[in-house]
């Protein structure tokens, strides 16, 4: 995997000046490219599968709504191309649906992309050379960290209640059930291993006042600084072409 | 942490009295502790006797004002220089002094029972990790990268470094644990039940690490409730029983008399000592078919992937009713897996594992469950609810109809909780989650008891409460597994011994 080698700030300002451009530059054909391109890159990095998977469960339920109420309902839709009573399929409605839909798949796909090439405690130490205030860095790792601690104490509790007799069916209402089984517990302990964690954190030193130093070394080189540099720019170049364009033709595009 | 000896220090301890915040009763009264450079002092008791309380206290995990009422004082010398350390006098006033905890952690470092709880689980490795307290402190990265490697290189987990933390095994976790707390290389270290759970090899990497420290000029207070290899090298014993002192002195004077008896000291471990007195054990039923049989099982994570393996491999056990049978190997050999696949936690890659004559393939774990009790390692993982009486109770009613509550109330005295029904499980000492963890097992009156390291946390009284149920229940017919890395109880307890190792299972 080449991605890890790059800093995860300069992945950060790739991704947000991929999407910011995206926006400004407004075009279907460019939306395409570039979630095209985010699919390309993930299968380079190895993580194409889960990509897909997490760009899916957001997007479906997304491109259906847009597709339901832009395509069927669109009031300024002129060229009908059916109608069923009030719902008119016009082509600019679907015209509006693709571009929307496009542009959305094209954020979420970049996003997902640079969320599954990131370690998270990299970026917690990108961030600490940026001198933000640990604390920060620490909510936002054990906030991103939430979800496989959260897994994996669920999978305790739940195997703790099959091995006393749960037996957890098929059906929705049996998993229903069970899921109300064990919300005690898992706030329980969730509570009782924070508190714990806390006065070891105090301990360790975590709420000294004063400088901390980074142990990770996060790589980092002129040329990626350089890179940063740019691609901000390059971002706010395409927000104010955009903005003149705008102005220029007398309205919002 | 440069050169051969540390910071020298010393801490003076007397505790008059230290009470918890809402209790009437303090939980630690009359206990004076002396941490002098290169001493080690082991501080004995059962279950509940205030070890940790005193622990936490001397670790200022525990604050008074804070988290209780505390009276005495505390004073810690830096160095040679002992006019100017003035000690810290506690009245249980508003005014008391408060302690600044990561201060007081450059000079005592302290490593709780519970080893995960030291870790700050916002680090990706373990070297991340030991320098999590580095980094607090401001370390320079150049001196990070080279504590770091010589606290590996002390801890032995040189070969660890790039690990998830959360992949390690118990033996291994309890050395990084350690490892956090001597970054700073303070010059008193306190430690509480350093040798709980570990197998033989982990046991002696644990006790040179306590060694080294000693050499090094560290003051060094073990908790625990095992007279063991390690605090039988003490200079010195304090007994507590009740949050008191019942007697101190030379580990041989206390040896000869009755005072670790009466605390419920596990006395143990060496050869020519008092040992565990084995039960007499009624024979297995010879002619019955077996309760348990596993028939050619294969387990392993991951398999099929990358350099994976077979942590069971091919592998035969047949238990009759009435028999106990007990499994050891070394930490991460695989017996915690072994009993998750008898009652269907985890499922085998080939075999059959049938229980009372019926295979369980196909069988969710919860119907298994009926005819297999399954004494998890660690209480925290068995214990969910929100009471003792409604942690027994849980499931016995499908299993019992009207006679469930009767059932509970049985279970919780053989294991002697009977006073405990309404208190909060997290809120029992050690001993006592782990007796009530049992005593969840016990009610369910299953065919076959798994028991996993069922010994560990249990002082003396809670070793006679076990072994008096595992006779029991063998009594009653049914079968019981139990993996230990306690040669010497398995001996005294068990019919017969297998052993797991490199996937193997093999009797004797």
């Amino acid at each position: 995997m080449a991605a890890p080698r790059l800093n995860p700030l300069t992945l950060l300002a790739a991704a947000a000046a991929v999407l910011v451009i995206t926006t400004a530059a407004s075009s279907w054909a460019f939306s395409l490219t570039v979630a095209a391109g985010a699919v390309a890159l993930s299968a380079a990095n190895g993580c194409a599968r889960r990509v897909l998977l997490a760009g899916t469960a957001i997007l479906a339920p997304f491109w259906l709504s847009l597709l339901v109420m832009h395509g069927l309902f669109y009031p300024e839709g002129r060229t009908v191309l059916v109608h069923w009573g009030p719902a008119r399929v016009t082509a600019e409605g679907l015209g509006f649906a693709l571009d929307m839909g496009l542009r959305t798949s094209a954020f979420v796909l970049v996003l997902m992309l640079f969320s599954f090439s990131i370690r998270v405690p990299d970026l917690v130490a990108a961030l600490a050379t940026l001198r933000l205030p640990p604390q920060f860095g620490y909510v936002l790792a054990s906030t991103l960290m939430l979800a496989p601690i959260i897994a994996a104490r669920l999978g305790k509790v739940r195997q703790a209640q099959e091995a006393r007799g749960l037996v957890v069916g098929k059906g929705i209402r049996s998993r229903l059930g069970a899921v109300r089984l064990q919300m005690i517990p898992l706030v329980l302990g969730l509570v009782h291993d924070a508190g714990t964690r806390a006065q070891a954190l105090d301990a360790r030193g975590f709420g000294r006042p004063g400088p901390r130093t980074t142990y990770r070394k996060v790589n980092d080189s002129h040329a990626q600084r350089g890179f940063r540099v740019v691609a901000l720019l390059l971002a706010a170049v395409a927000v104010v072409l955009r903005i003149a364009a705008s102005y220029l033709t007398g309205g919002p595009a | 942490m440069s050169g051969q000896e540390t910071a020298r220090a010393t801490l003076q301890a007397a505790i008059d009295s230290f009470a918890f915040h809402g209790d009437s009763a303090p939980a630690l009264r009359g206990v004076q502790v002396e941490a002098v450079p290169g001493s080690l002092t082991a501080v004995l008791g059962g279950s509940g006797s205030g070890k940790s309380t005193l622990g936490r206290l001397l670790g200022a995990w525990l604050e008074g004002g804070r988290d209780g009422t505390l009276k005495g004082t505390l004073q810690l010398y830096v160095g040679d220089n002992t006019d100017e350390s003035r000690p810290l006098v506690y009245s249980g006033a508003d005014d008391d002094p408060r302690i600044d905890a990561a201060a007081w952690a450059d000079h005592v470092g302290y490593v709780p029972q519970d080893a995960a709880a030291m870790l700050s689980a916002v680090r990706g490795t373990v070297e991340e990790e030991l320098a999590f307290g580095l980094e607090n402190r401001g370390t320079a990265r150049a001196d990070m990268v080279r504590i770091v490697a010589e606290t590996a290189h002390r801890t032995g987990l040189t070969g660890l470094l790039e690990r998830d933390p959360a992949t390690l095994s118990g033996g291994e976790l309890r050395r990084l644990a350690l490892g956090c707390a001597i970054v700073a290389d303070p010059g008193i270290l306190i430690l509480d039940e350093p040798l709980a759970s570990l197998d033989d090899a982990g046991a002696r990497a644990l006790t040179g690490l306590v060694k080294a420290q000693l050499a090094r000029g560290t003051a060094v207070v073990v908790l625990s409730q095992h007279a063991d290899s390690l605090t039988r090298t003490a200079s010195q014993w304090i007994v507590l029983k009740g949050g008191a002192v019942t007697a101190a002195g030379r580990p041989d004077r206390l040896l000869a008399g009755d005072s670790l008896a009466d605390a419920g000291v596990v006395v143990s471990g060496l050869p020519g000592q008092r040992s565990l007195q084995a039960q007499p054990r009624l024979s297995p039923v010879p002619a019955a078919a077996p309760a348990l049989e596993l028939d050619g099982v294969s387990f392993g994570y991951h398999a099929g992937g990358p350099g994976s393996s077979l942590l069971l491999d091919n592998a035969d056990l047949s238990v009759r009713p009435g028999e106990i049978v007990a499994v050891t190997g070394p930490n991460g050999a695989g017996k915690s897996t072994l009993l998750r696949l008898f009652n269907g936690l985890l499922r085998p890659l080939r075999g059959e594992v049938r229980v009372d004559g019926k295979a369980i393939s196909g069988v969710p774990t919860g119907i298994v469950a009926e005819r297999l009790g399954l004494l998890f390692q660690h209480p925290h993982d068995q214990l969910f609810e929100r009471t003792v009486q409604r942690e027994v109770s849980f499931g016995l009613e499908r299993l019992f109809g009207d006679g469930a509550q009767a059932r509970a109330e049985a279970a919780l005295a053989s294991v002697g909780l009977d006073g405990d029904g309404g208190v909060h499980p997290h809120e029992l000492s050690g001993s006592g989650q782990r007796l009530l963890a049992l005593a969840t097992v016990l009610a369910r009156e299953p065919a076959v008891l798994a028991l996993d390291e069922p010994t560990v946390a249990l002082d003396a009284h809670g070793l006679q409460r076990l072994t008096a149920a595992i006779s029991a229940a063998a009594g009653r017919g049914a079968a019981v597994v139990l993996v230990t890395h306690d040669l010497a109880f398995a001996r005294a307890h068990a019919h017969r011994t297998v052993k797991l190792s490199g996937g193997v299972l093999a009797g004797s």
